[in-house]
């Protein structure tokens, strides 16, 4: 008996103390800390991304805006984004993998203790770039959806945060943008290389600060509650926008996987050949003789006319102009998230509303057609004749100013898929076609539907946002889309 | 690695030491008191050791002893147990009764305990060796299917595939919900080594479960634990159920060795009637817009620069929603644009192929050839046992094959003390498993993209003259690159891949056997595999995601070094003891000591190969992808048990054991849970005639669980870095450092009873389980900034009834006719997951479809776009086609079966036996992708019929095509809006709600049949042989009825939650063969 207990207690024996225990639980292949920076520029790719990419699952704008169609799976040219979930991957990626990691680079930044005067002055030149980057993100986030979680958002012990006003979370964020400016320390560092858009550059982020001041207040410039503050807003951003296209916020992408521009995969890796210049952009740049269509689109053999699928219908690939073959096939292609070309435009804008940002409308107008030339290479000379053209001179051109800005602005944009669809919704310019799967121009798209994933998992909060905008349909218009 | 070394040295120290001892030689016959023929089988032992025989064919024997033996025990299940003294004689007759009670059998309950069957107060099931190896198949495990009530097996068709293996419904919220493999003691691994992508079905391979590594020839029986309470000593990871294997030992034979040899030549051939059932009057193209020609399905262009235009084949269109066939259109196809051709730059004529896709498929062939050498003496027995399985699949170039090595031996090293051990070694080696899932798969070609026009043998002839990829599916007539899919038969001999796996498992035991009353038993087990996979993509191939990172390459070569051990010690006191005449006491305290390490490496080229064919990692067009995984977990276990018994009368039993786990938090790591079972003979109450025996069982039992490994503390993921940026991104599921134990609750009753003389008896049960505290990542809204956070949360409640019925229906003379009826029901609920969360996602799938854990519905729920229904009849729109929910949240159906049950008939008429299994699900939903898009692509004969006017339906609409789809318009009235039959567009994915594409899985199936004959002892005469049969086999002979079209509802891609789902799933094959069984 004695032996048999004392095997017994060498068997228990080798039971290891909890200490030990704990120690075997320890995933030694991962990181539990790494330096906040790192975040950041992860985030900052995921962001850019996400706003490149034209996959089919995860961003669309690129149909949406009307500038290509697709050749033969036509479902999202005909605003199926059901049967891909692509709202719940685009939210996904902007709160997840862009808002949650700058939430905690933001953290760890805070967390260190910085060393120096001029240690302070660079952790708070990297906490107010952080914050910029995230009022970019929400501001997308709330023209896309409409109300979003935001005051409640980013917070793993509340897993079912409530939506917040769209208007109310877009001012906080003009408030946060204008906190951000006034804390950016001039001449000190930030990022460095880190930052993968201005490489720490402290002075342009102030511009972009400037810039995407002056874009948010002209996005809420039919809201009449806010004509003051727009203005106000407007006015103050004007003179500390972008000067010029150096100071464009581009991400310059890499020539090998996983670091190229998401387009060269979605078009050239994946040896696919799903889309084609749509027939709406192709027509109305030909009917402008605009010089961007050989740097936009390729002919095909025996092509001597620009020819566009016809939006949202099945369209041979062989039978279409093709998208041009730098865009396709150029992996480090940058990717523009904010330009002084679009600044320009906005300042045309405001002119027309009357606010006193300098300049005249015509003058922003020709230097916003004139800067985006020019970036896609055109001669200043066909850039001059381009203007001069009684269809596209501002003071002989068709319409309205909304008629005219919204369709400079629009081609001006190509590729930048969100951007041309939102100032489509904003300004009512051009006129889109109809693809085969309605039949009334209100059925064009003028939101997302809410994710999925959040009638299921956030049910009650979903259902009272829908309510609050006027129900979770792609046709329910969001506050500033008056018209 | 010490371990192992020492494990083999054993089994060479045992082998050495077995020698014949024999003395005296004793002969005899036994004979069945009903009938007085002999009886094969019985065991004839010394009582009171190990030494013995068994009968042959004809019930004789013969026995070497030794003077100091003083008893023979016979022993026979359903027989009664006789004992004859030895006083010199030399022949030994005995005639033996049945015992109706079944009192003597004995099973093999948890943690290898032998326990009397009549004495569990919980439900068992067993079945034998011989059933499971007679229809030979590579993974033993499906040939459990239909065999057991509450037990459902699910194999898919991919060669070599992981089987679902299901007791008593899903249980668990994230955990795999597999059924634990047990095999002489030794806790087998069971993973499957598939990626998320796989199980996603989105692409890659099915290496199926680890547990098919088991031999089936080499297993004696199985017993099936089912409930809690019969698992419970087990502990937390035998929540899920236990499959306890035993293998064969060595026995005594009057040549002193037993020398057997069995081999199995099996042929498979594609049953028809799951795969797709094509159109033959239209070719490639999605509809009719490619050409303003007359012929507008077909591009019309000067291809060939005569000056006359020509109709061409629109080739990147994976799709046969073209042009109708007609022989005397003369049109360019992709046979004409590549030189090597002999079509090259001709046309041929616009008709249906001669050789479709089922000409693509090879037979399959298989082989296992097994031999066993076993011996016994007084102080050792020893088992040898080698098998080879050798296959090749119905896909070109695939194979796999399998090499067995098993060890059986004891010695007795002094009196009362014995040292046995059990040793396997098993390495197996794939070739080109098939692809499964949507992307990058044959299948998925095959019945949701293809055209009909495209020969089949043409693509295998330029692919055996060329060796190039050249395509039916070329971008144009210039540019011969593949658009979306390859030339099949260079994909098969070009992109395969290969893996293979070196394993041993075996354990070393010590008997002690102290007094009558007391034992001791220690135990030490391994097992160990080292697994390498390789998959390939050849320079030249479609684009597709691939390697560690998934991005769209042409080429690559990805490969996963996998280790894996688990070892386990364990050591037991055993008290038994017959108090009293009546009352006996059997207790046990032991202890575990389990540690599991899995270490694996994951290696793969980035942006292609730089040099073609040279598959090394390094050979990387860009700086390659490396990936680690390492964890490691440890449990150790106390644990006792006390059993009473009473008069044979009543049972009751109690355990409780302590688990202190690794992975979980240090102040809650510790956890407790019980066990008790009782069981009232009631049949010992009651003399009768008609009944011989009945018993009620009833237990309750609990097994608490801990948490996957590292599932406490955060940690960053580690993102590919920005040319020398590095990056770290918060992780996308929050870990939970307050996690405390998740328990399964138990609560079962069952009825035993055996009538008629043994001609009928059934076994039934009823159970309820709940899994509470689950500790599961629970989908969360991602504004959280996660997609998931661990909770200790949730309930998931499976109720059931078991039944199975046994009974002898004939049994006359020469002819005896068995059956054998499982029938069985489970109902599962998801009673609550997390306060305010109503639903946890388990997948999301290609085609919008959710699969999910609902509360108030059944675990596996089917989500996707539903009809909008007005008055029960379904809405169409404007447009003339259905109107769908723009929610996708829609329960459209559930994966659980209804019932499931299974008929074994067995007949033995004198020298031959003839049986048949009969195995049926009722009920449980599939969604079907591929029809899902080859309805849409204009595949299947459904797409292709006459129409309201008596016309096709895919002419034109001015030519009276098209249809007008069933339903009402959104003000109620009957739709009449004619809508294009002769697009991609009204048949399939892109026009219709998912709901239109759910089928009920119901099927009845043939699954196995065998004939056999046993020669008759008088043909073998004084011949070498002892024993000699011949059967002829077959499996998965027929499906007798199906809801699903043109696919098996079994079929899928991988063993787990993720089911209810296909894509590009594989054919059944039905499979005929031979066996041939010699005994020496």
């Amino acid at each position: 008996m004695k032996k048999i207990l004392f095997i017994l207690l060498a068997f228990l024996a080798v039971s290891c103390s909890k200490e030990k225990f704990a120690e075997l639980n320890e995933d030694v292949k991962n990181p539990t800390n790494v330096p906040g920076e790192t975040l950041f520029s992860n985030a900052e790719k995921n962001m850019s991304d996400q706003i490149a990419s034209t996959n089919v699952n995860r961003n669309n704008f690129k149909l949406w805006a009307q500038y290509w169609t697709e050749t033969t799976y036509t479902d999202e040219s005909n605003y199926d984004i059901f049967n891909r979930r692509v709202p719940d991957n685009a939210f996904r990626t902007f709160y997840r993998d862009v808002l949650m990691d700058m939430k905690r680079s933001s953290e760890l930044i805070s967390a260190n203790t910085p060393v120096g005067e001029d240690g302070l002055k660079v952790q708070k030149n990297k906490l107010a770039i952080i914050d910029i980057v995230m009022v970019y993100t929400y501001d997308r986030l709330e023209t896309m959806f409409g109300n979003i979680p935001y005051t409640q958002a980013l917070d793993v012990d509340n897993v079912l945060p409530a939506y917040d006003d769209a208007l109310t979370v877009h001012k906080d964020l003009m408030a946060r943008i204008d906190a951000d400016i006034a804390a950016l320390v001039d001449g000190a560092d930030s990022f460095g290389s880190a930052d993968l858009i201005y490489n720490g550059d402290v002075a342009a982020w102030k511009m972009f600060a400037n810039s995407l001041k002056l874009k948010m207040a002209i996005e809420i410039a039919d809201v009449d509650s806010e004509s003051a503050a727009v203005k106000a807003a407007a006015e103050a951003a004007a003179p500390n926008v972008f000067a010029s296209s150096d100071d464009d916020a581009v991400l310059d992408y890499m020539g090998a996987t996983p670091n190229t521009n998401p387009l060269y995969v979605d078009l050239t890796l994946s040896g696919r050949h799903d889309f084609v210049p749509a027939n709406t952009i192709v027509d109305i740049m030909n009917g402008l003789n605009d010089p961007r269509r050989d740097a936009y689109f390729d002919l095909i053999d025996g092509q001597t006319e620009y020819v566009g699928g016809d939006y949202g219908y099945s369209s041979a690939y062989d039978n279409y102009s093709h998208i041009d073959a730098y865009i396709m096939q150029t992996p480090t292609l940058g990717n523009p998230l904010l330009t002084y070309s679009e600044v320009q435009f906005y300042l045309a804008e405001a002119n027309e509303r009357g606010f006193n940002v300098g300049g005249s409308a015509e003058d922003h107008y020709n230097e916003a057609i004139t800067s985006s030339m020019a970036g896609w290479g055109i001669p200043q000379a066909d850039i001059d004749t381009y203007l001069a053209q009684p269809e596209v001179a501002y003071s002989t051109a068709n319409g309205t100013w909304q008629e005219k800005i919204g369709t400079q602005a629009w081609i001006a944009f190509y590729t930048r898929g969100y951007l041309g669809w939102t100032e489509w919704r904003r300004l009512d310019f051009p006129i889109f076609n109809l693809p085969p799967a309605i039949t009334s121009y209100d059925e064009i798209p003028v939101r997302y539907t809410f994710p999925n994933g959040e009638q299921t998992l956030n049910g009650a909060n979903y259902t009272t946002a829908a309510a609050a905008i006027g129900g979770d349909l792609l046709t329910t218009k969001l506050y500033w889309d008056k018209h | 690695m010490r371990k192992i070394t020492f494990l083999l040295a054993f089994i060479l120290f045992v082998g050495v030491n077995w020698a014949n001892a024999q003395t005296n030689t004793i002969h005899g016959t036994v004979v069945s008191s009903e009938d007085g023929q002999g009886i094969p089988g019985v065991t004839v032992a010394v009582k009171g050791t190990t030494v013995g025989t068994t009968t042959d064919l004809d019930g004789k024997f013969s026995l070497a002893v030794k003077p100091e033996y003083k008893t023979l025990q016979f022993s026979y299940v359903g027989m009664k147990t006789v004992d004859i003294a030895l006083s010199g004689q030399t022949e030994i007759n005995v005639t033996m009764e049945s015992d109706v009670m079944q009192m003597d059998e004995v099973v093999v309950t948890a943690l290898g305990i032998s326990r009397d069957k009549k004495s569990l107060g919980y439900a068992t099931q067993e079945v034998g060796g011989e059933e499971l190896s007679t229809v030979k198949r590579d993974n033993f495990v499906n040939a459990l299917s239909g065999r057991v009530a509450g037990v459902q097996i699910k194999a898919n068709n991919n060669m070599g595939g992981s089987t679902n293996v299901i007791i008593r419904g899903f249980k668990s919220l994230t955990g795999n919900n597999q059924a634990l493999f047990v095999v002489d003691g030794v806790p087998i691994n069971n993973s499957t080594s598939n990626s998320s992508a796989q199980e996603s079905g989105r692409a890659g391979y099915d290496y199926g479960n680890a547990v098919s590594d088991i031999d089936p020839n080499n297993i004696e029986s199985v017993n099936v634990l089912k409930g809690a309470a019969a698992t419970a000593l087990y502990g937390s990871r035998a929540a899920n159920g236990v499959i306890i294997i035993t293998t064969k030992s060595g026995k005594a034979h009057k040549n002193g060795l037993g020398i057997s040899f069995s081999t199995n030549v099996t042929g498979g051939w594609v049953d028809k009637s799951t795969f797709p059932t094509y159109q033959t009057n239209y070719g490639g193209g999605y509809g009719p817009y490619y050409s303003g020609s007359d012929h507008p399905g077909l591009f019309y262009y000067d291809l060939d620069g005569d000056g006359v235009d020509d109709y061409v084949v629109p080739t990147t269109e994976d799709a046969s929603m073209g042009e109708r066939f007609d022989p005397n259109l003369m049109v360019y196809q992709w046979d004409a644009f590549d030189e090597a051709s002999p079509n090259y730059m001709k046309k041929t004529p616009w008709v249906n192929a001669a050789n479709g896709p089922i000409t693509f498929f090879n037979t399959a062939f298989s082989t296992t050839n097994s031999i066993a050498v076993d011996g016994s003496t007084d102080k050792s027995t020893f088992r040898f046992v080698y098998t080879n399985l050798y296959q090749t699949g119905i896909m070109p170039n695939s194979k796999l094959n399998r090499h067995n090595f098993g060890i059986n031996a004891s010695y007795d090293i002094a009196k009362n003390v014995k040292l046995s051990t059990s040793a396997n070694y098993v390495h197996q080696s794939t070739t080109g498993r098939n692809s499964t899932g949507y992307s990058d798969n044959i299948l998925s070609s095959f019945r949701q993209w293809w055209q009909v026009n495209v020969d089949v043998q043409q693509q295998k002839d330029i692919y055996d003259a060329t060796g190039r990829n050249v395509t039916w599916n070329p971008h144009s007539a210039t540019n011969g690159t593949p658009e979306y899919w390859n030339n099949y038969y260079w994909e098969r001999y070009n992109n395969y891949e290969t893996d293979g796996r070196d394993r041993i498992y075996g354990n070393v035991k010590l008997d002690w056997t102290i007094t009558d009353y007391l034992s001791f038993m220690a135990r030490a087990s391994i097992d160990t595999y080292n697994q390498l996979q390789e998959e390939r993509k050849a320079v030249g191939s479609v684009a597709g995601a691939f390697g560690i990172n998934r991005m769209d390459v042409t080429s690559g070569y990805y490969r996963i070094n996998r280790s894996f051990t688990e070892t386990n010690f364990d050591a037991m006191l055993n008290f038994k003891k017959n108090i009293t005449d009546k009352f006996n006491i059997n207790a046990m305290l032991g202890t575990n000591i389990r540690r599991n390490s899995q270490s694996n490496i994951y290696a793969s080229t980035n942006g292609g190969l730089t040099v073609p064919d040279l598959y090394a990692v390094k050979n990387s067009a860009n700086p390659y992808l490396i990936s680690e995984y390492e964890s490691i977990v440890r449990v150790d276990g106390v644990f006792g048990s006390v059993s009473l018994g009473w008069n044979n009368l009543i049972y009751v039993d109690a355990t409780l054991r302590n688990d202190h786990s690794s992975t979980l938090p240090t102040d809650n790591s510790s956890y407790m849970y019980p066990s008790v079972a009782t069981s009232f003979v009631f049949s010992n109450l009651i003399e009768s005639d008609w009944m011989q025996f009945g018993k009620i069982r009833l237990n309750y039992a609990e097994v608490g669980n801990d948490a996957p490994f590292a599932s406490l503390y955060d940690t960053y993921s580690t993102p590919s870095p920005f040319g020398n940026i590095p990056l770290y991104s918060v992780p996308s599921t929050k870990n939970n450092s307050e996690l405390v134990p998740e328990r399964t609750k138990n609560l079962e009753a069952g009825l035993e009873m055996v009538f008629l003389q043994k001609r009928l008896g059934f076994d039934f049960a009823v159970y309820k389980t709940n899994t509470i505290n689950q500790i599961m990542p629970v989908s969360i809204s991602t504004a959280t900034g996660y997609s998931t956070k661990y909770f200790n949360s949730g309930e998931v409640e499976n109720k059931g009834v078991e039944l199975n019925i046994f009974g002898t229906p004939v049994k006359s003379g020469k002819l005896r006719w068995d059956i054998n009826v499982n029938w069985s029901l489970n109902r599962n609920e998801v009673l609550s997951l997390y306060e305010g969360v109503d639903n946890m996602q388990l997948a999301s799938l290609q085609g919008g479809i959710t699969i999910n854990a609902t509360v108030g519905q059944p675990f596996g729920t089917i989500m996707g776009t539903d009809y909008v229904y007005l008055d029960g009849q379904k809405v169409v729109a404007s447009s003339g086609y259905y109107e769908k929910t723009t929610t996708s949240d829609n329960v459209l159906g559930d994966y659980n079966p209804d019932w499931m049950a299974g008929m074994t008939n067995t007949f033995t008429y004198g020298n031959w036996g003839f049986s048949f299994l009969i195995d049926m699900q009722k009920g449980g939903s599939v969604f079907s992708l591929d029809q899902w898009y080859g309805k849409g692509t204009g595949l299947y004969a459904s797409t292709d019929f006459t129409n309201d006017l008596g016309n096709p339906v895919r002419n034109s609409i001015d030519d009276g095509g098209g249809l007008i789809l069933d339903g009402v318009k959104e003000d109620g009235t009957p739709n009449d809006v004619r809508v294009a039959g002769n697009n991609y567009k009204v048949f399939g994915w892109s026009r219709n709600p998912n709901a239109g594409f759910i089928y009920d899985a119901t099927y009845v199936k043939l699954r196995e049949a065998s004939i056999t004959y046993t020669f008759p002892q008088k043909m073998l005469g004084n011949g070498p042989f002892q024993n000699v049969s011949f059967s002829i086999v077959g499996s998965n002979l027929a499906i007798l009825y199906k809801d699903l079209p043109d696919a098996d509802p079994e079929a899928g891609q991988s063993a787990g939650k993720i089911q209810g789902w296909q894509s590009g799933v594989m054919p059944t094959t039905r499979n005929v063969g031979f066996n041939l069984k010699l005994n020496f």
